[in-house]
């Protein structure tokens, strides 16, 4: 049980991943490397400050704050000196790797004793739960420790969520919305695409950083190779969050992102326990991505009765 | 008032691709003009109409509207003054949003935008109205999305959006060439609807003769980034399809003969 709420609360802490990652390659369609470096830039950030004895609020927030600025420089790299997209990102996630580590001055920075959102968390759960140490949960014996995580992350989640999904819905938003879905119309109505780019991948980066940050504390350090292979999870909770909810309005998205965060941790979770070589998950993630985008496309041709000639251009 | 003075553009300059896609263009146009822009194949038209709307900078010359000295002004910058509505029906809208987001972002060109709901219901109910005035039964589909819709139906909207806050400049980019007859006849009655009632200053580039001499005020006729000829007032309302064709016919001829020779020959007989 302990098992299966800690892979709940992971899986809503990637969602703000996730949540970064639909903004930037599907929002965008803006391949957006950066996320590897900027979630570890929030952790870093975060777990330096608590370390120095920053409220655990203060150090969140620096936390967003820098993922806004690594994203904010790659849209700069790819707009004003014209550098292609994937490569801007490269170019900012390899040079947060020094960055990450001059902000921790070490490769690892554990949280042992510091008041973090955590440690807040479980001390609020353990007022409102009494003084119980488990909880029964629909016949589940529950730690009120994971218990007051888990809706603490939820609550979270949910705000930020439904903060997003307010803010595509204001002038702003929707001209985000649009920069992504046809540049030249958002142009014409007099919007600096460029901008808005800028704009948008920070704060893609703002919601991955922020992430990274929540992550820290709450597995209790931040590390300087936590960000290896998030990019692909986080396309692979996009991909599975489309497929839930098999929709293209933006509040379904967000939703679904979400879910599809929890649910490839809850798979991961099983998987692992079942046996699955930790040292093969990335290679399994980064297959699943792969069948994800090549599937449908397989799936089309296969079920297309006659070949269609593809060669003509006429 | 717009005023062009000696527009220069040369694309890909000192490569074996050089064109010299304007080369000395003026003009100088009234408000509430409505011109028309002829012209043969790579004549420079579009790269004209693509100048006034910034999609790149002129090499040398300068570009007044209303005004403002927009000669360096962004594409962007330039939407404030601008509408446009595009050869290509899928330019001008954006496909995933629905037809009421479109319209609040055009209520909103070249303003900032903030953290206001994009759509409230005043908002609602005046697009409701405008669209209603297309008379395609779209203003009961406000929250499809124009992806869904037709060329010709989001032709017209982009045309709606365009002139929602009435542009200083109107810019018609053969904005009918890719539709069918009928939506292309629909969407032509409705620029002549919109244009004489906001009169609206307007530039439009077509390749129908029909469309050439039934629209606007004044026309002129390209070629080779130059204008060949400026018709106005009663030789505007007196000119035929077959003038226009038999312009283009003589022009045809005389690029038989380099240009050196076609000289002689216009100075010698003409």
């Amino acid at each position: 049980m302990t098992l299966f709420l800690g892979a709940l609360t992971i899986g809503l802490i990637l969602a703000l991943l996730a949540l970064g990652v639909y903004l930037s390659f599907r929002i965008f369609n803006f391949p957006d490397i950066t996320a590897e470096g900027s979630i570890t830039l929030g952790a870093a950030i975060a777990a330096t400050l608590l370390v120095r004895g920053y409220g655990p609020v203060t150090a969140t927030a620096a936390g967003f704050a820098g993922g806004v600025a690594a994203g904010a420089v790659t849209g700069i790299l790819h707009t004003k000196c014209r550098i292609n997209g994937l490569l801007s990102g490269i170019l900012v996630m390899t040079a947060l790797y020094s960055i990450n580590l001059h902000v921790m001055s070490k490769s690892n920075v554990p949280l042992l004793n510091e008041t973090t959102l955590a440690t807040q968390a479980e001390k609020i759960g353990a007022a409102v739960f009494g003084g119980t140490a488990d909880l029964n949960v629909f016949g589940w014996e529950v730690g009120v420790r994971d218990a007051s995580m888990l809706l603490a992350v939820f609550t979270l989640i949910s705000v930020l969520g439904v903060a997003l999904y307010l803010f595509f819905r204001t002038n702003l938003g929707t001209a985000i919305r649009a920069t992504g879905d046809n540049p030249q119309m958002i142009r014409a109505q007099g919007v600096s695409v460029d901008f808005i780019l800028i704009l948008g991948l920070g704060l893609s980066n703002g919601l991955i950083a922020l992430g990274g940050a929540v992550l820290a504390q709450y597995q209790g350090f931040a590390d300087v190779q936590m960000g290896i292979g998030m990019v692909v999870w986080g396309l692979a909770s996009v991909i599975i969050g489309e497929a839930l909810v098999g929709s293209t309005s933006v509040g379904l998205l967000i939703t679904g992102a979400v879910m599809g965060s929890v649910l490839f941790r809850l798979l991961v979770a099983i998987a692992l326990r079942w046996g699955l070589n930790p040292n093969d998950l990335k290679l399994i993630t980064a297959l699943f991505v792969f069948a994800a985008l090549v599937g449908p496309q397989l799936l089309q041709r296969l079920t297309a009765r006659r070949p269609v000639i593809t060669s003509n251009p006429a | 008032m717009l005023e062009l003075d000696n527009l220069q553009k040369t694309f890909h300059p000192g490569t074996p691709n050089e064109v010299r896609a304007l080369q000395g263009v003026s003009l100088t146009l009234d408000p509430g003009s409505f011109l028309i822009i002829i012209g043969t194949n790579g004549s420079g038209k579009s790269t004209l109409l693509n100048a006034v709307a910034g999609t790149f900078f002129v090499d040398t010359g300068k570009i007044h509207l209303a005004g403002h000295n927009i000669t360096r002004w962004a594409e962007h910058q330039r939407a404030r003054l601008i509408g446009r509505v595009f050869q290509n029906p899928f330019s001008g809208t954006a496909p995933s949003m629905s037809i009421a987001e479109n319209m609040a972002l055009a209520a909103r060109r070249g303003r900032p935008r903030g953290f206001g709901w994009a759509l409230n219901q005043r908002l609602r109910e005046e697009l409701r109205e405008r669209v209603r005035s297309l008379n395609m039964g779209l203003e009961g589909r406000l929250d499809n999305a124009i992806g869904s819709l037709s060329g010709g139906q989001r032709q017209a909207l982009t045309l709606l959006m365009a002139s929602w806050l009435k542009p200083e400049l109107l810019l018609l980019d053969e904005h009918t060439a890719a539709l069918d007859p009928k939506s292309a006849d629909q969407v032509i009655r409705l620029s002549h609807e919109i244009i004489q009632r906001d009169k609206l200053t307007t530039l439009m580039v077509t390749h129908s003769m029909q469309q050439a001499v039934h629209l606007g005020d004044r026309l002129i006729m390209m070629h080779q980034g130059r204008i060949l000829s400026d018709l106005r007032g009663a030789d505007k309302a007196r000119a035929q399809p077959d003038d226009l064709l038999r312009r283009f016919e003589e022009i045809r001829q005389r690029d038989r003969f380099s240009p050196s020779v076609a000289e002689l020959l216009q100075r010698a007989y003409v």
